[in-house]
């Protein structure tokens, strides 16, 4: 019996290594394994760390020479889109559901909330892949679908624009030396002197309307090297984003801008998001 | 060729699905007082259905939600205090702008709603693009209920009702905002207004228009077409039609941020207009006589105003005031009584 047993484990064992043998060789494979992106900031060359608000413990200085720290920075990812050197792909299924555990594709990395930093996309085809693409921020497609739960619900914490429909795809907020802001307290909220608040958000593309500004990205990355994913390997794609990037492509002097709240003055900043992130590493 | 036994199991079967049919037929009597239809003289609605089918449960919610003042900071104001029913859902006249928690003045008038399953952008001046967002607007304005959608949906998870008629409407324990947003949409895409008598003439349902409102209809078509076109008699477009010089709200700019856009707020839709006074983004003008006045004779320039109401030779549009009495008597078509007076949108708590 158990020979016999074994016999058809042989037997299935080799049925399903022809089937991927064969499906290699035509058709898309079917197996699907799994890739872990993680993302990991940066200031500059400091991995990133954040103060509490109104802290006046300067931790990082611009290019211009500027003091400042962060008590939140925050940003949206969507789109996630995998491809490799032989034509393996792969595309995230996105769904902006009004229930909270039916939400995918959207997904909010948050410093100070080390879960927020990996991505894992399952059911991704066995193949070899070296390239990614995906979005920051929640392009027309997730605005549109309306009200959505979980990191796309205002009441949890999504950070989301009434007055202008849509969600704030990029934040940074801190002190720094030279910000102007006065503190400012109101029924019980403090905003807090010196303090910045940068929002890069707008993602409107209407129809007869040039003026509306779009501020969503799209990023293109090269692994560099290729990973392969498999049943039973799951590699991980190590980003790193430095906000320095941001702003000091974006000239940000913080005696001048260190409140953004509407698309336009975020352009600049948002034109700089490409090039902040970067491929460190791929571990197999 | 059929036996009679088989005939018989024919016929059985068959009633069998008569019957079936028959159960359906009747929920569908009861389930058509809360079921969307399109107007058939209406364009394709926009708003996601697909997301959030209308459920008698969630509609009559949406409903509970709308009249109940614990939206607001100090449960002072509901959506209902600057839209009311027998106004087709638009303020009073004594109420220009919105009046908010502790009394405060808004700095728009507030419009009427209906047929806002057919709208891409809400609000004067367009910010808002979607239906299920429109809600949170009024919430969190500081001068409207000047409340956060998480404080609201604190308060409804303690509220002895609320939990039990969401798991109603959409089985769920606990109330998050989507929810809340749902229901409030499903409750405001079923405010079709449809049947006043300019539709009922349109479609043929034996209405007739009087000589006068037909001349009306020809003037409107030939002098006010172009912007208020269509069955919901806009294009939705944004305009600056001449109201002032100069503009401390800058409308549709202030969402754009685009200088060309200063001045221009959206275009009205005009169904029961006769009803929704006073009129404009900064309720100016009073009655309907003076909106056609202004048309007529009182447009100002500035450097955003339409090209359709400055043709280089004159500003605003040519009509005589028996013309403009005449378009005002076709315009009064365009309430819906049955609309304002319909028992769904009704307060029954």
């Amino acid at each position: 019996m158990k020979r016999y047993s074994y016999f058809i484990i042989s037997l299935l064992v080799i049925i399903l290594f022809s089937a991927c043998e064969e499906d290699e060789g035509g058709t898309a494979p079917t197996v699907s394994g799994a890739l872990s992106i993680e993302f990991d900031n940066y200031v500059g060359t400091q991995p990133m760390q954040l103060d509490p608000e109104g802290s006046t413990d300067y931790r990082y200085t611009t290019g211009a020479g500027q003091e400042f720290n962060l008590s939140t920075f925050r940003y949206y990812i969507s789109n996630i889109k995998l491809e490799g050197p032989d034509g393996a792909s792969f595309e995230d299924e996105m769904n902006a559901s009004a229930n909270a555990d039916e939400v995918q594709g959207y997904y909010l990395v948050q410093e100070g909330d080390p879960d927020s930093y990996f991505i894992d996309l399952d059911e991704v085809p066995v193949g070899q892949y070296n390239k990614m693409t995906f979005t920051l921020g929640i392009a027309e497609e997730g605005v549109q679908e309306g009200a959505a739960g979980g990191i796309l619900d205002p009441a949890e914490g999504a950070w989301f624009w009434t007055w202008n429909s849509g969600y704030i795809s990029l934040g940074m907020e801190g002190t720094a030396a030279d910000s102007p802001q006065e503190r400012v307290e109101r029924d019980g909220l403090v905003t807090e002197a010196n303090t910045f608040q940068l929002h890069v958000g707008g993602w409107k593309e209407l129809e007869g309307n040039d003026n509306m500004v779009n501020n969503i990205r799209t990023i293109t990355l090269d692994f560099g090297d290729v990973v392969t994913v498999g049943q039973d390997v799951k590699p991980k794609v190590h980003l790193v984003f430095d906000m320095l990037k941001i702003l000091d492509g974006a000239a940000i002097d913080f005696s001048q801008t260190f409140q953004v709240h509407a698309p336009r003055a975020a352009v600049p900043m948002a034109d700089e998001i490409p090039g902040a992130f970067t491929v460190d590493h791929v571990h197999q | 060729m059929l036996s009679g036994k088989q005939a018989g199991s024919v016929l059985f079967a068959a009633s069998l699905l008569l019957f079936s049919c028959q159960s359906e037929g009747d929920e569908g009597l009861m389930d058509i007082t809360y079921r969307f239809e399109k107007p058939a003289n209406f364009p394709e609605p926009t708003y996601t259905f697909e997301n959030n089918p209308v459920t008698p449960e969630g509609f009559r919610l949406g409903r509970r939600l709308f009249f109940d003042p614990l939206l607001s900071r100090d449960g002072s104001v509901s959506c209902s205090n600057c839209h009311q029913q027998g106004l087709a859902f638009a303020d009073g006249p004594q109420h220009p702008f919105s009046v908010g928690v502790d009394n405060q003045l808004g700095i728009r008038n507030a419009p009427p709603l209906a047929n806002l399953a057919f709208k891409r952008e809400f609000f004067w001046d367009g910010g808002v693009t979607h239906l299920d967002f429109v809600p949170t607007n009024a919430i969190e304005n500081e001068l409207e209920m000047d409340e956060s959608l998480a404080n609201v949906v604190d308060k409804l998870n303690q509220h002895p009702e609320y939990p039990a008629l969401f798991k109603q409407a959409f089985g769920v324990d606990t109330i998050t905002s989507p929810y809340m947003l749902h229901a409030f949409s499903q409750f405001m895409v079923m405010m079709i207004s449809a049947n006043s008598k300019y539709d009922k003439y349109v479609r043929n349902e034996g209405e007739t228009l009087t000589d006068e409102e037909l001349k009306g209809m020809r003037l409107f078509e030939e002098k006010c077409g172009a912007c208020h076109s269509g069955e919901l008699f806009s294009d939705f477009s944004f305009r600056n039609n001449g109201i002032s010089t100069t503009f401390s709200d800058e409308g549709r700019a202030r969402i754009t941020e685009h200088p060309s856009d200063i001045g221009k707020f959206r275009v009205p839709s005009l169904r029961n207009i006769a009803r929704t006074a006073p009129y404009m983004h900064n309720a100016r003008l009073k009655t309907l006589e003076e909106v056609l006045a202004h048309y007529a004779s009182g447009v100002q320039e500035s450097s955003t105003l339409d090209p359709l109401l400055n043709d280089g030779a004159q500003l605003g549009i040519l009509m005589t005031d028996e013309e403009q009495a005449q378009i005002i008597t076709f315009l009064e078509t365009l309430t819906d009584y049955e609309f304002i007076a319909d028992e769904r949108f009704q307060n029954t708590q």
